[in-house]
């Protein structure tokens, strides 16, 4: 800096010279001083140009005038607080959401999964459930997962698992934990090393070893070295702690908690300790196998596998890990960034209004800086920096902001969402939102820049005239359109859930608890089971302020449910394949407890139990599918027998017959999801060792209904059940509709953020009508004054701003309503029950916005009204 | 309103005026304001723009290592930059002339048979 200064000292004392010789020759040449003076700088010509411009033959000067321009910005800025406090508000809510958004979809879909060469694993899945009993309905069985291993070869490592809840005793007690069961090659396929102790190895197969997660270990075995070794005890049975994994593995759903792994090991009908058949796939590929090779290599497998093998009609996929655990998440977050990109444009059209017009407050200095001989490219440099400066100030606010609304989001939701556990804000967030924000204070400085371009060359002093620019009304209008796209997008998530919790549930969850049981060893004998499970429900119903309790395999919204795909026979018709029910294995009461609506025939009766021949109750949606026209009841249901099926792959031979039609319940846990045929089957009437009695009583499932309040209602029931049956270990106790509410949950967290967008859009809108009207009535208060001096009404004055504040509202309504049928049609795999184009939701939207205008437009209208028309005449 | 026009007109000088400096020089040392009075009277139209329009071009040579400047007294005892020729200007000096001569040639001999064409 100091050769700078240098340099231009050295040029002004040699243009001096260069001037002083010049006035001394036209002295002698017979001028007076006065007129030599004059002459000689004339022909000179501008000093202080010629200075730049010879300094700018060395280069370099672009760095000067950077930190001069930086220099004079921070000090005319801090010389106008509010504007800048309002320009940084605006484009700090604007960049900071947008890095928050940006943080969460680097951290769960752009960063590699944390395993080695995580690229190269792979979900194999089968696009057509198995048979028999399985955890995921895209599970392969054991037995296609060893030919898979055996035959392949594209992969150097096949892996399986699957995921349950069960009792897990510690020494701090028996508490539910996460249990994922793995082949034993399965850490190897991850590549994971233990954090202390080992991992499972493929002698361990048989041996009842555990090992635990981080969080397992922490929160449950207090952190303690010594605990590799200790026995714990997993679903009864006595397991040795052999290793606990890292702190950030969290295989293989994504997400952290206290989690226990035990081996698979295989009985002699190839179940596991569950009686599960099938377990979830994921597979290592070769370095330089591509996922179209190696699905082509697996399905030639299952092709050649012997005659009569499932696995043959086998229809497989194959997607990468890092869908597997995310491929959900995928389309929400994109939808949320398009919402807070929608934002950052609006806030982006905000910084450029505001600039506008602090530039038209600004045009002296620019006139006398351009008239000193400052080029325009000179002005919009010092227009560009100030822009770029303000953001980019911005943008380190709002990236602090969402440094801590991350944090805020990953303790809230670490385990809730996969992945979200590790949010962060990494270096390339940082970087993209530098770049957005220069980007921003480049685009929001060309309107003021291309203002600015015309008053300087234009040749007529404006001072008197009345300029409209069109510019700010337009980027108004933008924002109104913008506004209106958030703006009916999160209306029609409103109605989305309104719709939702309108839903006809097809029973009565009001007054009714769930309560789930599991014994405390699950080996425990099916037929023991059995008793006790008939034994509390008899206890249950006997005890006081309880109406009635059933008990059934599939609860609505319970997170225990055990399914029943079967393939069904129903006499009268030809068996074709897909021909499929789902079952409810429930108690004699189902239908008085549910709530649920007999719609012919009639319900279960005490007697049935006891009078050997089987009865089952149909839903609309089998008797639509499967009955259309006939007569239901006393039609005979049998499970299909395949060739080559023996007794023992059938859950039971015995015929059903229907005695009654019910109306169609919500099945699992999704509001939104169509109705599947299902039969509902007395679990009393079932065979004794027949294999649907030893899964499905392995979870018992109860639902109570009762007067009683909540806490009165637990309390009575977990005494029945400590006196009755204490080793049944509850897994979950809550009224039904909390589990409603729940399931709406996610549906309301995407709600709230998009409501949230379409207020801050609105408030953003409205701070933008506000400013530009407020600086038109400043600019026209002379237009305004003589329109009153020749006699025009304070009304029809605040009539005129009004009705520019509806010209740029009506302006932008217009491809605002287009632009959100466009947007609803985006989102409408996540609408239920509305449009994506609806008529109401458009009508209160555009309400709303011509409503919150009009305020907005309140205040400028009012100051039009109060000018003074003698004082701006006398003004002049 | 006449920055724009300057600057225009300054570039179209350039050439022209780097090559005016160096056949100054080329007769001896001077300073600014003797080079600008000795352009100025050979040729009027290209210093119009005023005197300063030379100190860019100069620095320009300058860094190009064409001439160098060092201080010094001044006809009239003032203190003066004085610009002086280095070898390599003068190599410039004398292939640039060259140059325009050999141009100013091509276009006698091409400007030549049209003027008797249409006379």
């Amino acid at each position: 800096m100091l050769g700078w200064k240098k340099r231009r000292n050295q040029l002004l004392r040699e243009f001096e010279t260069h001037i002083e010789i010049e006035i001394q020759e036209n002295i002698n040449n017979g001028m007076s001083p006065e007129e030599a003076r004059h002459a000689a700088k004339k022909k000179f010509g501008n000093v202080g140009l010629t200075v730049e411009k010879s300094r700018e033959v060395w280069g370099g000067l672009w760095l000067e005038r950077l930190l001069q321009d930086i220099r004079y910005a921070v000090r005319s800025l801090s010389g106008v607080p509010a504007y800048t406090a309002t320009l940084v508000c605006t484009l700090v809510l604007g960049l900071g959401c947008v890095t928050t958004m940006l943080a969460v979809i680097q951290s769960t879909l752009m960063q590699p999964v944390a395993l080695p060469h995580s690229e190269q694993l792979v979900q194999v899945y089968t696009e057509n459930s198995p048979d028999g009993t399985y955890a995921s309905p895209q599970a392969l069985s054991y037995k296609e997962i060893d030919e898979l291993r055996r035959g392949n070869r594209s992969f150097t490592g096949v892996g399986g698992y699957n995921t349950m809840v069960r009792p897990v005793t510690a020494s701090d007690g028996t508490r539910i934990a996460v249990l994922t069961e793995v082949t034993s090659d399965y850490f190897q396929m991850l590549g994971v090393q233990a954090r202390l102790g080992r991992l499972i190895l493929p002698a361990d197969t048989k041996s009842p070893v555990v090992v635990v997660s981080h969080e397992f270990w922490s929160e449950r075995l207090h952190a303690d070295p010594r605990a590799i070794g200790s026995t714990i005890k997993v679903s009864g049975e006595l397991r040795t702690v052999i290793g606990v994994l890292p702190l950030s593995i969290h295989v293989p759903q994504g997400t952290g908690g206290p989690i226990v792994y035990v081996p698979v090991s295989l009985d002699a009908s190839g179940d596991d300790d569950y009686k599960l058949e099938s377990a979830s796939t994921i597979a290592r590929l070769k370095p330089g196998v591509s996922m179209q090779q190696a699905l082509a290599d697996a399905q030639s497998i299952f092709a050649h596998s012997e005659p009569g093998n499932a696995a043959q009609d086998r229809h497989l996929g194959l997607r990468s890990y890092r869908d597997l655990v995310v491929g959900d998440m995928q389309k929400p977050l994109l939808t949320l960034l398009g919402g807070v990109g929608v934002l950052l444009l609006i806030a982006c059209a905000n910084a450029a209004n505001l600039q506008i017009g602090r530039a038209a407050s600004r045009m002296p200095e620019m006139t006398v800086r351009s008239a000193l001989g400052a080029s325009f490219g000179r002005l919009l440099q010092q227009l560009v920096t100030e822009s770029i400066l303000i953001s980019l100030f911005s943008a380190a606010l709002g990236s602090a902001l969402s440094y801590a609304a991350v944090e805020v989001i990953r303790h809230a939701y670490g385990n809730q969402f996969p992945r979200f556990d590790e949010l962060s804000i990494r270096p390339i967030v940082l970087a993209g939102t530098a770049v957005l924000a220069v980007l921003v204070g480049v685009v929001a400085s060309i309107a003021p820049a291309l203002n600015i371009r015309r008053k300087t060359t234009s040749r007529f002093n404006t001072k008197n005239a009345t300029r409209k620019t069109r510019l700010p009304g337009i980027l108004v209008a933008l924002q109104v359109a913008l506004t209106c796209v958030l703006l009916v997008i999160s209306g029609l998530f409103v109605r989305t859930l309104q719709q939702l919790q309108n839903v006809k549930l097809g029973f009565d969850p009001r007054g009714v608890t769930t309560l789930v049981l599991m014994p405390e060893n699950q080996n425990q004998d099916q037929q023991l089971s059995r008793e006790i499970e008939a034994r509390l429900l008899r206890r249950f119903e006997a005890l006081p302020g309880i109406q009635s309790v059933t008990m059934q395999t599939e609860i609505p919204f319970s997170n225990y449910n055990m399914v029943l795909d079967g393939r069904t026979d129903v006499s009268g018709r030809t068996y074709q394949k897909g021909d499929s029910a789902l079952y409810s294995l429930v108690s004699t009461s189902f239908v008085h407890t549910s709530g649920i609506r007999l719609l012919k025939g009639r319900s279960f009766l005490t007697e049935d139990d006891t009078s050997g021949s089987l009865v089952v109750l149909v839903n609309e949606a089998f008797l639509q599918k499967y009955l259309d026209g006939r007569q239901p009841l006393g039609t005979t249901l049998k499970f299909h027998r395949d060739p080559g099926d023996t007794d023992t792959d059938l859950p039971f031979t015995q015929p059903m017959t229907v005695v009654g039609v019910v109306e169609n319940e919500i099945q699992g846990g999704d509001l939104g999801a169509p109705y599947q045929p299902m039969i509902y089957v007395d679990s009393m009437q079932i065979p004794k060792n027949s294999p649907i009695g030893l899964i499905f009583n392995m979870t018992a499932q109860y639902a109570v209904r009762s007067s009683l309040g909540p806490a009165a209602l637990s309390s009575e029931l977990r005494a029945a059940l400590k006196d009755e049956a204490p080793t049944m270990i509850e897994m979950s106790l809550r009224p039904m509709q909390d589990g409603i509410s729940q399931s709406l949950g996610q549906r309301q967290l995407a709600l709230r953020l998009v409501a949230g967008f379409g207020i801050v859009a609105l408030a953003l809108s409205a701070v933008g009508i506000y400013g530009v009207l407020a600086y038109s009535v400043a600019l026209r208060r002379r237009e305004i004054g003589i329109r009153m001096s020749l006699g025009s009404s304070r009304l029809k004055v605040a009539g005129l701003v009004m009705r520019q504040a509806g010209a740029m509202v009506l302006l932008g309504l217009i491809p605002g309503i287009a632009g959100a049928w466009a947007a609803g049609h985006a989102v409408r795999s996540f609408l239920y029950g509305v449009s994506a184009l609806d008529a109401a939701t458009l009508v209160y939207v555009g309400v709303v916005l011509v409503l919150v205008s009009a305020a907005a437009a309140f205040f400028p209208a009012l100051r039009a009204a109060q000018i003074d028309p003698v004082e701006i005449l006398r003004a002049e | 309103m006449s920055t724009r026009d300057a600057d225009t007109q300054l570039e179209l000088l350039q050439g022209t005026l780097d090559l005016l400096i160096l056949q100054t020089l080329a007769l001896g040392q001077a300073h600014g304001h003797a080079i600008a009075r000795s352009i100025e009277q050979r040729s009027d139209d290209v210093l119009q723009v005023g005197h300063g329009s030379l100190y860019p071009a100069l620095q320009r040579l300058l860094k190009l290592g064409l001439v160098v400047a060092v201080d010094g007294i001044s006809e009239n005892n003032r203190k003066a930059r004085f610009y002086r020729l280095t070898a390599k200007g003068r190599k410039k000096l004398f292939s640039e002339t060259s140059k325009w001569q050999k141009l100013s040639n091509a276009i006698a001999l091409i400007l030549a048979p049209v003027a008797k064409e249409n006379p």
